[in-house]
């Protein structure tokens, strides 16, 4: 009995420095696991020919979603990417989502759209469709526009997944900029698969700010001026690179990133589609349909793969980058709550023992109770309490230990895709990785708290993105 | 949605050992922690909170206390902070010192492969274009290549080159590869015992049509590799001259759309022989059996109508949909009233593959067949099929339509699914 009472009196004094190994573990696992992976998918794919699926019989057909709300400023040149994908049997489905702005009859005009008498069927709950639009020039026959009452951005892609007829279907923002190949990349997980469906796949998602777009497309690759997009740089890389590539070769991937994803289009509808009472529908429509097959008790697979397949613009003022980490909080709290029944169920495998744990654990409880450890910090220094040499070498020691992982995606980035030329932009990212801890990153734990009270308070709002718009860089 | 990093963790952690630390601090006996006493000399604040040491202490001889005997008078705890502050900062050294000097390493590299490249590219032109002095060449190209990267660059050229050729240029390329003992390269890379050297091996050697190391290639037709695999098998259907499709006869592992893609593209682009598919039809494989139908569709084998309309009955609801497919993509018309004796006992999928045939082999004598498709089902693909194939058979299936769109039935909206498939627009 003593004995017993000994050590738990041992691991509750001492849990901190458990937990601290535990992360510190857990970290290191991960960066092995995306070593591994990104190693062993470099060499596999360097042999690929990706052509060989855009003449193909055999390649799948796909539709991809792109919703739109007030787009005007950039859908046009945003559809023409989409129009010059590199793939053979796909189609472009715009959602106008009940634009304010003049997006519909901008993209009436250039692509010189009808309403045609589409029939279809509401398969997935959405708002009223009040039209469907196609091209009177065949030039333009792979695009449809879906114009409909908003709903948000969950509803619009259930209306496109009403619309559409293929096998998969991607779904990105249509303010994205997706690379001329993505298309062909993310389709070749679905292609490879065996004994395992694969239901998902995405990609990294890289950084568009201070890029050189024209015409849709990237043409010239900078970093980010600013610190504040330059900072979030860091953290993709990291994210996508590191954490994403471990989780997949793991199988406990609980996120694609709504920027871009391909999915089998029948699981996702008959999952149900996106929901649209959350504002993470991204995160939560993985977990679903990760949940569904696992109680149909059929073997699936979702996958990432590394290569950057899109572009996006950041926030760059704090305002907006604040408004978004409350929207990505309430949604991890939403899709954890709706799925709690996953937590150690040993029915749903590694997504509910380990992918499921690691999420409410490090990803989302984490914030909380650093904020807290900060108020007791506070505390102990204005009542003298506070050892501070001791303080100092773990400042010390969890400073070095949180750059060095950054520079080790710096490195994982440098010896694969190699995006930025300039060793300039290099050496500014190694800055940034110093940098990041000290300004970036308690920024971005108030604005976690934050979403934690906004979810509290019922502040239940998508915020708003405004974005310069790609046409203008 | 995103990640947020590591550092919510890290700091985290930062912030609730410091909040334990000044217990802590009272548990390490300071003439036990060198390192702590170093810090309490120079440190303010350091609490002397002697409670929780004298608890511990007082536990001698049980294995609980031993243990925190143990963590507590060691310093081990301020020896690995110091470890891991050591190894951070050594890697961040390390690694930028490798990024920089990676930047470099490729650049030159670049550099000298542009270089190699250019002057591989005018020796090859001229020895294989110019009938006149050969010699001076090949002795210049023995010279440039004498290390392994060279002769890399050599071997990725003349591949490059001989995927353009064609007959006497072809094997004069091939003959000038094995003269410059380039082969001994590609068959050690066959050998290797790392599965990507070993699939460069195979595509070189399947390139330039040299069979030395076939039985190796063969032996890796099952690997548990898949990547390895696919290359065993494009290399063997590029280098057997008799049956090279063999490989399907004996295959175990699923056959991935992927690998049939690919098989499919080398048929296609290097114009190998087509064998007649439908005898693999009986494949116990079934991913070999889909791959054979895709390909009877592919090449239009028709006289393989008969075997593919056996296939109908297939246990195997995705062989049925394939060959549902196949029939009308090789136009099976008598196949379509056995078709439509299925069409009930199908599933979703299979149903609308079904129609797609009707689609494709318009026929008016099943224009009950798919009204009645067109009347019962609620699915809005399955109506949109049914009409299409009606309206694929010309006058008597439009005037069929028509007289539809006029009658107003209580249950079903015609005019709307008819609208849809006559719209021109809607491709």
């Amino acid at each position: 009995m003593e004995n017993i009472y000994e050590i738990l009196r041992f691991l509750a004094y001492h849990a901190i420095f458990i937990i601290t190994a535990m992360v510190f573990t857990t970290y290191l696992v991960l960066t092995i696991f995306s070593a591994v992976s990104l190693r062993l998918y470099l060499r596999k794919n360097s042999y690929v020919d990706y052509n060989a699926i855009v003449s193909s019989p055999l390649a799948p057909t796909l539709s991809v979603i792109a919703p739109a709300y007030n787009e005007s400023r950039t859908i046009i040149d945003n559809i023409r990417t989409l129009l010059s994908l590199y793939y053979n049997n796909y189609e472009v489905i715009v959602v106008n989502d009940g634009s304010k702005d003049d997006s519909l009859e901008k993209m009436i005009e250039t692509y010189e759209l009808e309403k045609v008498n589409y029939y279809f069927d509401y398969r997935i709950p959405c708002k009223r469709i009040r039209g469907v639009y196609k091209s009177r020039n065949r030039s333009f026959k792979k695009l449809t526009v879906v114009d409909k009452v908003n709903g948000g951005k969950a509803d619009s892609l259930n209306a496109g997944l009403n619309v559409s007829i293929n096998q998969l279907v991607v779904s990105i923002d249509a303010d994205s900029i997706m690379e001329p190949d993505a298309l062909l990349k993310l389709v070749k997980p679905f292609m490879e698969a065996k004994d395992k469906k694969v239901i998902g796949a995405g990609g990294v998602i890289r950084i568009a700010n201070s890029c050189e777009i024209s015409g849709g497309h990237i043409k010239k690759i900078h970093l980010p001026r600013k610190f504040l997009p330059r900072a979030q740089v860091m953290e993709y890389t990291r994210a996508f690179l590191m954490g994403r590539m471990a989780w997949s070769e793991l199988d406990g991937l609980l996120l694609i990133s709504g920027a871009l994803g391909m999915f089998d289009r029948e699981v996702v509808i008959q999952a149900g589609g996106y929901r649209t009472d959350t504002v993470g529908e991204d995160m939560e429509l993985v977990v679903r349909i990760r949940r569904h097959m696992a109680e149909l008790g059929v073997k699936y697979d979702v996958v990432y793969i590394p290569d950057p397949l899109c572009w996006t613009e950041v926030p760059s003022t704090v305002k907006i980058l604040a408004r978004q980490r409350s929207r990505w909080t309430r949604g991890t709290m939403e899709t954890l709550l709706t799925h709690r029944k996953l937590f150690l169920n040993r029915r749903y495998g590694k997504l509910g023992m380990l992918g499921y744990p690691y999420w409410l654990v490090f990803e989302y409880l984490a914030p909380i109770v650093e904020f807290l450890g900060i108020l007791w910090f506070i505390f102990l220094a204005i009542s003298g309490k506070l050892n501070w040499p001791f303080f100092l070498l773990l400042s010390g020691f969890v400073y070095f230990f949180a750059v060095s992982l950054s520079i080790w995606s710096v490195f994982f980035e440098e010896i694969t895709f190699h995006k930025y030329e300039k060793r300039r932009d290099v050496l500014k990212l190694i800055v940034t990785a110093l940098l990041e801890p000290l300004f970036y990153h308690p920024m971005v734990m108030l604005m976690s708290i934050k979403g934690n009270l906004d979810k509290l308070f019922k502040r239940n709002t998508w915020g708003k993105m405004e974005r310069k718009g790609f046409a203008e860089q | 949605m995103m990640n947020a990093g590591p550092y919510l963790r890290l700091i985290l952690v930062l912030a609730m050992i410091t909040c334990s630390a000044t217990q802590r601090a009272g548990e390490y006996a300071v003439q036990d922690v060198p390192y702590l006493e170093t810090l309490v000399q120079s440190g303010e604040g350091f609490t002397d909170d002697g409670t929780a040491e004298t608890e511990s202490r007082n536990t001698d001889g049980s294995f609980g206390a031993g243990l925190i005997e143990r963590f507590e008078r060691s310093p081990a705890f301020i020896t690995v902070l110091y470890g891991v502050i050591t190894y951070s900062i050594l890697t961040m050294i390390i690694l930028l010192v490798i990024i920089l000097l990676n930047r470099r390493r490729m650049q030159r590299e670049e550099m000298q492969q542009e270089e190699l490249r250019e002057q591989y590219q005018e020796i090859l032109m001229e020895y294989l274009f110019d009938e006149g002095d050969q010699e001076p060449s090949l002795d210049e190209l023995v010279q440039i290549a004498s290390n392994k990267f060279s002769r890399q660059i050599l071997i990725d050229q003349m591949i490059d080159l001989s995927i353009n050729l064609k007959g006497e240029i072809k094997d004069k390329t091939r003959a000038l590869y094995l003269q410059l003992g380039l082969d001994n390269d590609s068959i050690e890379k066959a050998y290797s015992t790392q599965w990507h050297k070993n699939v460069k091996g195979f595509r070189e050697l399947a390139f330039m049509n040299i069979r030395d190391a076939v039985d190796r290639i063969r032996e890796c037709l099952n690997s548990n590799n898949e990547i390895l695999r696919m290359e065993a098998q494009v290399a063997m259907v590029r280098l057997s001259d008799e049956n090279p499709y063999q490989f399907l006869d004996f295959m175990e592992k699923p056959f991935s759309l992927w690998e049939q893609l690919t098989l499919h593209e080398l048929v296609i682009q290097h114009e190998l022989p087509v064998p007649p598919f439908r005898q693999w039809f009986d494949s116990q494989n079934l991913s070999v059996v889909i791959f054979a139908l895709e390909m009877v569709a592919w090449f239009k084998q028709a006289d393989a109508g008969q075997e593919v309309s056996s296939l109908f009955d297939h246990p195997e609801e995705r062989i049925r949909q394939t060959a549902f497919r196949v029939a009308g993509e090789i136009g099976m018309k008598d196949a379509l009233p056995q078709l439509k004796e299925r069409y009930n006992g199908e599933s979703y999928m299979n149903r609308m593959e079904i129609l797609k045939t009707f689609v494709k082999i318009p026929d008016e004598k099943h224009l009950d067949f798919l009204k009645s498709v067109l009347d019962k089902e609620e699915d809005v693909q399955l109506q949109i099929l049914a009409t299409k194939a009606m309206e694929n058979t010309d006058e008597p299936g439009i005037s069929m339509l028509i007289k539809l769109m006029k009658s107003k039935s209580e249950y079903k909206n015609y005019q709307i699914i008819i609208r849809h498939v006559l719209d021109g627009r809607i491709y």
